[in-house]
């Protein structure tokens, strides 16, 4: 390949200014000599001029508002559930405590007995929760 | 007291928590004030690629979504644009592959007859209406290499991590975006 062919090739990167510095340079030499080249390289410039100017469409008004208020829920409800997972988890111990405590002071029957009122209400409690939860981002879609 | 805290390694002054640690503790402000931040330039990239707004639209949310439930795995020594902007072409293109008349780089394309509009817009002498048009003929890929490069300011290196693609691929990408343009100018007489 000519000099000229290779340095063809290299004018639009130089108008975008994505060549190294010996490249640029080799562009430079030639352009100097090459009316050719130069005008091309010219047109480039033209080109990357107009396309780092070029008016930005503009996004519509509800956009920002409508993301922000999608990404805030999304947000809410990854917070929810960290909080609802670390309350289940503490609710589980406490729960096995309190049973090995009274199967220590009372007996086996009461531990039972604790162990299956507590697992009722907790089962009630996590339907409400769920209940609550999803009426609550029912209303926020609806907002 | 300030003063001495302000110079004295005894005295840790706390920074105020970056964006990005606001954004993790899903502080709605935070996330408000990021999409606020990059709209214009994140919604211009959208546009640029998809061509249409309603698709732009619904890739934007997409995006911010994406980023909600990602962001702890965002290594906070990388840049906050190239990883937004990665997450945003992961979306367009995944948009783009769906759409069968979609060319995303076809080597051998070839330049269409100019539309009437841009016709129209070289009467009108509106340099930045007949940019558009010459390049919303681009496949996808060139017209995302040049809006990275020429619109969003973004380096060599920055594109490649943004698209994924070694950095010749990058170069060659934008040579032949622009090399395409510049002959369909040469051909309007424009150029």
């Amino acid at each position: 390949m000519s000099d000229h062919e290779s340095v063809r090739g290299l004018l639009a990167l130089s108008a975008a200014g994505l060549l190294d510095p010996d490249e640029e340079r080799v562009v430079k030499e030639h352009v100097s000599q090459c009316g050719a080249c130069a005008a091309d390289l010219e047109a480039y410039g033209w080109l990357s001029a107009g396309l780092s100017n070029m008016p930005a469409p503009q996004p519509p008004v509800y956009l920002v508002s409508r993301t922000a208020a999608l990404v805030a829920a999304e947000a809410d409800r990854r917070q929810g559930a960290v909080f609802a997972g670390g309350a289940a988890i503490f609710a589980c111990v406490f729960v096995l405590l309190i049973g090995q405590t009274l199967a220590t002071a009372v007996g086996d029957s009461a531990a039972l007995a604790w162990l299956v009122w507590a697992s009722i209400s907790s089962v009630l409690g996590a339907a409400c929760a769920l209940v609550l939860a999803s009426r609550r981002r029912l209303e926020r879609s609806i907002v | 007291m300030i003063y001495e805290a302000a110079i004295d390694e005894r005295f840790p002054v706390a920074e105020p928590p970056t964006q990005v640690a606001r954004l993790r503790s899903g502080d709605p402000a935070a996330v408000a004030e990021a999409v606020g931040q990059y709209r214009q330039r994140l919604y211009r990239y959208f546009v640029r690629l998809v061509r249409d707004q309603a698709s732009a639209d619904d890739l934007f949310q997409q995006t911010w979504l994406h980023v909600v439930r990602q962001l702890h795995r965002y290594d906070s020594a990388r840049s906050f644009d190239t990883w937004l902007f990665a997450i945003a072409h992961n979306a367009a293109m995944d948009l783009l592959r769906r759409r069968p008349a979609e060319s995303l780089e076809d080597h051998e394309f070839a330049l269409p007859a100019p539309a009437q509009d841009a016709l129209s817009a070289v009467l009108a002498g509106e340099r930045a209406a007949i940019l558009a048009a010459a390049m919303a003929e681009l496949p996808a890929l060139y017209r995302e290499a040049l809006t990275l490069r020429f619109e969003e300011g973004m380096k060599l290196e920055e594109i490649a991590e943004v698209t994924g693609t070694p950095l010749s691929t990058v170069k060659s990408r934008v040579r032949r975006g622009l090399e395409a343009m510049k002959q369909r100018l040469c051909k309007e007489d424009i150029l």
